[in-house]
């Protein structure tokens, strides 16, 4: 075990602090979650929207992750298996509570066919001329319009790159409802994004 | 207007999740549908824009604080010594074992069956605390008396 020489932990790749941790060095541990922390939160707050959960969660998963380093094998970044972890234990939480599983009038509407009636087909860069911060604010508040079934599949999808059926497997949804909930909220994101666009220019 | 299984085709066309097949056929109609070009076109630049602009946060505590929480979740969730571990080990084996024992010598004594012998001929055995077996050698029968 590397603690007999003090280590330069902050110039440690991740994988060489995985390493020392796995056997057992809290110290390369605290690193990686100094340097992912923010990641790890971010996501959380993405899928609950409240900033007392999220801290709970991420602090959690980094607890989690600990516990299973010996699992992680380097089949994907350190960064993407924590993230992981955050994640499930957000969806327990929502299941938990009924938040992405209840069908609500807004879930009736959609899989009626409601959703395309009512809202425009997505904009080609609906945001044009916003500074970037300000674009990831905008965004972030669209997100948060969302209903949390319906941001949760955006957030599986996009930001985690899950297929279908894994976010289908994941939520305890079929795939059809999954497909459905993703074009939706696509749909929802692009309406509100060219709202935020019309407030801008009046 | 598209119906909602034409959509959700399409939708699945940008994310990479048809067939080969039906990959096929959706790009030999696209160029003559533009109504398809436009939501094609339309997701893919939705999400391009939300993936680059992916919404960011900052831990709102400091990192000596986040840690601590942290670290003292995982202290306390430590395994034991390995002195304290092995002693609990036998222990492990050794409490079941002791508890099968126990649960053995008490059904041995309690299924010893007894045989009590009655005024007028008649043999009582006691089977288990529970039954009662009564014969009659003089009139033949043989009575079981569960509780």
């Amino acid at each position: 075990m590397p603690v007999s020489v003090k280590n330069d932990y902050p110039s440690e790749a991740d994988e060489t602090l995985v390493k020392w941790a796995q056997q057992g060095d809290t110290e390369a541990f605290e690193q990686l979650v100094f340097r992912h922390r923010d990641k790890i939160y971010a996501r959380a707050l993405m899928m609950m929207r409240n900033e007392d959960q999220a801290l709970e969660y991420s602090q959690e998963a980094w607890v989690k992750s600990w516990q299973r380093l010996v699992q992680f094998q380097g089949e994907s970044s350190f960064a993407t298996w924590v993230t992981r972890i955050v994640i499930n234990l957000c969806l327990d939480q929502l299941r938990r509570q009924k938040r992405v599983r209840t069908e609500s009038i807004e879930a009736m509407e959609e899989e009626s066919g409601g959703v395309e009636r009512q809202l425009p087909a997505p904009e080609t860069n609906p945001t044009a001329g916003l500074e970037q911060d300000e674009l990831r604010r905008r965004i972030d508040e669209a997100l948060g319009k969302l209903t949390d079934a319906h941001r949760t599949v955006v957030v599986l999808h996009e930001f985690e790159g899950l297929e279908y059926k894994e976010i289908a497997k994941r939520i305890g949804i079929s795939i059809g409802t999954v497909m459905s909930r993703l074009f939706y909220a696509r749909r929802r994101l692009a309406f509100l994004l060219q709202s935020l666009k019309r407030e801008r220019s009046e | 207007m598209k119906n909602t299984e034409q959509l959700l085709d399409l939708q699945a066309y940008v994310d990479g999740e048809l067939t080969e097949e039906r990959r096929r056929q959706v790009e030999a109609a696209l160029p003559a549908d533009l109504d398809a070009q436009e939501l094609v076109s339309g997701l893919r630049q939705l999400g391009t824009l939300i993936r680059a602009y992916e919404p960011a946060a900052t831990v709102p505590a400091s990192r000596e604080f986040y840690w601590s929480q942290i670290r003292r979740q995982i202290e306390a969730e430590q395994p034991k010594a390995p002195a304290a571990s092995a002693a609990l080990g036998w222990l492990r084996w050794l409490i079941p074992a002791m508890g099968v024992a126990a649960v053995a010598v008490v059904v041995s004594t309690q299924q010893t069956p007894r045989e009590i012998t009655l005024a007028g001929g008649g043999d009582v055995t006691v089977v288990d605390v529970s039954s009662t077996v009564f014969r009659s050698e003089s009139d033949g029968v043989t009575v079981h008396w569960i509780q």
